[in-house]
Order: C-alpha cells, then sequence, then structure tokens
C-alpha cells in the first residue's frame, strides 16, 4: 500500500452543499422520463418498440445517404431521393407510432403506479412536473422528427450533394430544426392531451393513435367523398402537422387551397388545445399520496 | 401545546370533502422528534400528510412547515422534506440505486452527490449489497426500506413516512422501527410517522398526534400521555363462604384513593408507582381474606387513550 492510500469511510451525512430548487428537478424528471421510454437502463423488452420506431425512421435516410453516395445525384434526381419536406412525411407511420409509445409512458405510468405523488412530494408542483413531461415529450419524438433529416443534411453535405452555399446551408437547418420542433409540439400536445384522459397505457396508446388517424380518415370521408369544404382539412391532425412541415419548407404542401396562415393557425390551435386538456385534467386530479 | 420550537404547525385545519368532513378544525404542533400521528384507517392521517406536503390544499386553516407557509414557498419545503408514501411506488424495473439516486436529484441534488448519497442511503438501511437490484425482484421488507432510503437520501430535515411497517413481519417491523429511531438520533432528521399500530408509534415516537373521525383526540409527549398512569391487573377468585370479598377488596383501595375499575373478578389499579399499587393491592386482598388467581403489572398504551377519548 503507497503511503498516499487512504480509506474513505462515506457513511451517511448531512449535506450543506448547493441545491438545485425546481430547475434541477424539471431536467431530472425530463431525463429519467426520456431514458424510461427508449429502454434505457430497463429490461431489454422495453428497448423493442423504441428501437423498431428508430429503425423505421432512420433506415431510410440511411439508405438514401447510401444511394446518393453511391451513385450521382444528377443521375438518381429527385425522383429517387425525397426532399427534406417530404422526408418527414415519408417517415409519418413511425412518428405516429412513436406518439403511441412515448406520451402513455410518459405521462400514464406516473398516474397508475403512484410516482405522480411522490414526484409532487419534491419541488416540483403539477404545472413544472407537466413542464418536464412536455420537456420529456417532445425531446423523444424529436429523435424520429428531427434527427433523420440533419441526418440527411449532415451526410449530403460530406458528400457534397448539400446546399449550395453556407447561407443556404444555414437557412435549410433553421428549417430542420424549425419543421421538427413544430411537429415534435403539435403531436406532443395531442398525445399528451389523450394520454392524460386515461390510467392505462394501452388505452392511451391506442386513444392516441386513433384520434390522429381516425381525424384523418374522417375528414378525407367528408371532403373527398362527401365533397364537403376543404376547409375541413384543418381538422385533420395527422395531416396538418406534416402541411406545416412542407409551408416552413417553402412549398405549396398536399392542400394548397389552403392558406399558410390557415395551417398555422390551425396547428397552434390543435397545439394549444391538447395542452389545455391536459393542463385542466391535471389541475383537477386528486393526487393524495 | 403551541409554543416552542415546532416542525410543523397546523391551525384550525378543516377538510371537507363534499358532505364528509375528514378533518376537523385541527390545532396541531409537532415538535422536533419522532412524532407518531395515529388513528385508525380513514381517521384523516393521509389527508393530513397530503396537506401538509402541499399536494392537496385545506379547505380552512393555516399550516407552517419548518417555520414556512407551503403555500408559497412549497417548493423550498418539500426540497427539505422526504416523503415514503403507503403506496408501493417502486418502479419494477429499476436498480434500487437508480430510484434513489432520480429522487436525490429531483430533489436538488447535483448529480453526482445524488449518485454517492444513494449508495450511502441504501447502505444505511441495509441495502448496501443488494443496491444494484432491481426492484421488482426485492422482497416487501426490503422495498420499504428502499423507500425509506429515497426520503432520507437527499438530507431532509423532516421525512413523513405512511405506514413504513406495512406488510412487514415482525423482525423486519422491529429493524425498520430501530431505523427510523436512528435516523433521528444519530441524523437529527425529524419524523413524521403515520401508523394505525398504536404499539410500535409507543416503541419508537417522542410525541404522539392521535386522530379519531378527522378530530384530534390526542396531542403531547408521549410521556405525558401515557407514563404516568401504569397499573396493576388483580384477578381474585369469587368465595362461596365470602361473597363479598371482591367488592370489599375494590372498596378498601378505592378508599385508598387509587383509581379501581372491576370487570368480573378482575380489579384494575391505576396509578403513578406499579410497586406501590402492588403492595396496597396485596395488602387489600390479605385484609379481606380474598383470594388471588393473578397479580400483574399493567402499563396504560395508547390503545387506553383511545378507548377513553373516543
Amino acid at each position: 500500500m503507497s503511503d498516499e492510500a487512504i480509506i474513505l469511510d462515506r457513511g451517511y451525512r448531512s449535506y450543506e452543499g448547493h441545491r438545485s430548487g425546481v430547475g434541477g428537478a424539471i431536467r431530472s424528471v425530463t431525463w429519467h422520463s426520456i431514458r424510461n421510454v427508449l429502454g434505457i437502463g430497463r429490461l431489454a423488452r422495453h428497448k423493442v418498440f423504441p428501437a423498431v420506431s428508430v429503425i423505421i425512421a432512420y433506415l431510410p435516410a440511411l439508405i438514401f445517404v447510401g444511394i446518393a453516395a453511391l451513385f450521382p445525384v444528377d443521375l438518381v434526381g429527385e425522383d429517387v431521393l425525397p426532399s427534406y419536406a417530404d422526408y418527414v412525411g415519408f417517415i409519418g407511420i413511425a412518428i405516429v407510432l412513436f406518439c403511441g409509445l412515448v406520451a402513455p409512458e410518459v405521462l400514464v405510468r406516473d398516474r397508475r403506479d403512484g410516482m405522480l405523488g411522490l414526484y409532487l412530494s419534491t419541488p416540483l408542483q403539477r404545472d413544472t412536473y407537466l413542464v418536464a413531461k412536455v420537456a420529456a415529450v417532445m425531446g423523444t419524438l424529436m429523435i424520429v422528427t428531427l434527427g433523420p433529416p440533419l441526418l440527411l443534411l449532415i451526410a449530403y453535405t460530406f458528400e457534397g450533394s448539400g446546399p449550395g452555399g453556407i447561407a443556404d446551408w444555414l437557412v435549410l437547418f433553421l428549417r430542420i430544426v424549425a419543421s421538427g420542433v413544430a411537429i415534435s409540439a403539435i403531436f406532443a400536445a395531442v398525445s399528451l392531451a389523450a394520454s392524460s384522459l386515461t390510467d392505462r397505457r394501452a388505452f392511451a396508446s391506442v386513444g392516441v393513435i386513433l384520434v390522429l388517424l381516425g381525424s384523418s380518415a374522417v375528414v378525407s370521408s367528408l371532403v373527398e367523398a362527401a365533397e364537403m369544404s376543404t376547409n375541413l382539412r384543418l381538422f385533420d391532425l395527422l395531416a396538418m402537422p406534416f402541411e406545416l412541415v412542407q409551408r416552413i419548407y417553402g412549398e405549396p404542401g398536399d392542400f394548397p387551397e389552403i392558406e399558410t396562415t390557415w395551417v398555422v393557425g390551425a396547428n397552434v390551435g390543435w397545439t394549444l388545445f391538447g395542452a389545455s386538456v391536459m393542463w385542466l385534467r391535471y389541475r383537477r386530479l386528486a393526487v393524495s399520496r | 401545546m403551541m409554543q416552542g420550537v415546532t416542525v410543523i404547525t397546523v391551525r384550525g385545519l378543516t377538510m371537507q370533502f363534499g358532505a364528509q368532513r375528514a378533518l376537523d378544525n385541527l390545532d396541531i404542533a409537532i415538535p422536533p422528534g419522532v412524532t407518531g400521528l395515529v388513528g385508525a384507517n380513514g381517521a384523516g392521517k393521509t389527508t393530513l400528510m397530503s396537506i401538509v406536503l402541499g399536494l392537496r390544499e385545506a379547505t380552512s386553516g393555516t399550516v407552517e412547515v419548518l417555520g414556512m407557509d407551503p403555500k408559497s414557498l412549497g417548493s423550498r419545503i418539500r426540497a427539505r422534506v422526504g416523503y415514503a408514501p403507503e403506496r408501493n411506488v417502486l418502479p419494477e424495473d429499476m436498480k434500487a440505486v437508480d430510484f434513489v439516486r432520480h429522487l436525490s436529484e429531483v430533489r436538488g441534488l447535483p448529480r453526482d452527490e445524488a449518485r454517492n448519497r444513494a449508495s450511502d442511503s441504501l447502505w444505511l438501511v441495509g441495502l448496501g449489497e443488494e443496491r444494484f437490484r432491481a426492484i421488482g425482484t426485492m422482497s416487501t421488507g426490503q422495498r420499504q426500506r428502499v423507500k425509506l432510503a429515497q426520503a432520507i437520501a437527499a438530507d431532509p430535515k423532516l421525512v413523513l413516512l405512511d405506514e413504513p411497517t406495512d406488510g412487514l413481519d415482525p423482525m423486519q417491523r422491529d429493524q425498520m422501527l430501530a431505523l427510523i429511531r436512528q435516523i433521528n438520533d444519530e441524523f437529527g432528521i425529524d419524523v413524521l410517522l403515520s401508523s394505525h399500530l398504536l404499539e410500535e408509534v409507543e416503541r419508537v415516537c417522542d410525541h404522539v398526534v392521535a386522530l379519531d373521525a378527522g378530530r384530534l383526540v390526542a396531542d403531547g409527549p408521549l410521556a405525558d400521555l401515557i407514563g404516568g398512569n401504569e397499573g396493576v391487573e388483580l384477578e381474585l377468585v369469587d368465595i362461596a363462604d365470602r361473597p363479598h370479598s371482591i367488592d370489599d377488596v375494590a372498596s378498601s383501595l378505592a378508599a385508598s384513593g387509587l383509581d379501581v375499575t372491576r370487570d368480573g373478578a378482575v380489579l384494575t389499579v391505576v396509578g403513578p408507582d406499579t410497586d406501590v399499587l402492588a403492595d396496597a393491592a396485596r395488602d387489600a386482598v390479605a385484609e379481606h381474606g380474598a383470594r388471588i388467581r393473578r397479580l400483574s403489572s399493567r402499563k396504560r398504551t395508547l390503545e387506553d387513550l383511545f378507548m377513553e377519548q373516543s
């Protein structure tokens, strides 16, 4: 044993150091929730579904990057390689599936197993708890809404097929970030609202997917089969976020007859509506222990 | 008792759920130390704890925790209060050390400190070797210890423990009660222990708050509530040729100024000194030629207090 060797008997003792307060509590719950959803530190079976969703979201991007690397862009052109705006719609099913997983896991679990009461016995209050949960859902959704387009941008840039100059690159980068954040916020609000209404994760997951797909099916039927006003598309919770992404990239989108202002308004409206439903539900929720 | 240093002060606290009054105009002052919050299921213990934690807002009245008002300084209070709920809230697939570390971070500790203190707390409650096990694989006793560890890991000033011995066997219960006593004696953490088991409260608490159907039945130091009234139980035998011997013994003891109650052939004599009572009982029996079947000391308990007050 060297002369410098010492044995530290830590043991339980008092702590007089810094405490991070509400900000630290929000960060910790956010990170903990993200880890939970992704199955980090949990049994293997909890990693399967998020892994599948992430693979569905990233695999096309990797394939497109490979195609762009192997073949000249002039040769394959835009018929094969989708635009950044189209890519988000391309992986729409992965986003919907991920929504069905993420919000119920993040929100319902705490109510069902009593962790909500334990969290509310810490510096967190209902509002700050919800801030942490919204951040967790948005952060997790951005893995599939923001990550793949960013991967495409970086890979295309290294392959020499990215935007022409720094200014164009920055504009595209900002559009990718804006669309990723926007689509995550809308889907987070809608899926959290649905998840706040039940204490069963399975019901919440089905509910989230039904709300998204069901609203789209009903609106499409009314517009296409019943030939009602195309403005009803504003109630299509699945299509409107993807339409907003198209507009952020400056493209006309799938419903060019609807003005961009209305598209933005509908998405903001649905986000606020979803957030309000969740907030009202938690404001009234009885938490005793 | 509304004077001196208190960790929790409640004034005129009422909680109404529709037509049901869960707490009825309570005035309570809980001093430092280990305090037992006792009462039957439905007495209002959990409701009171919820209000102290800020999980519920009282219908009327005021609460002060660690000298602060939960309404305006709730986050600051809760950063210094640990809580172990009655319900099993532990995530099954999480390691004990990860769970305790996470709750410590949420209560404001930096990441490294939270990690170290999670281990320290789990060692303290006797789960040092088990800290990397998934909570779902642990026994009920171990889970109760994990709940205690998360409550104390962030070095609280006060911990609220809701039925911490629930589901434990007698040996585990002894160990848990010893741990609760230890965290107050060695580390100066004040404890509010909610329990419907009066016997365990008597074993570990300095102070008792007793509720019955939302009303305050008793509030004071345990020694004052039960300590000065020990007694003896005297079981006599009916004798055919001395039909009034039991009455005579009871009258004799009562005439000596002792508090005597009779239940059949059993006389209960209550007073401050068991030895004096036993001597008096023996003398009375000898004087009236009665015959003793049993003479045993009898300690006044919280149950007696409840029976008298309810």
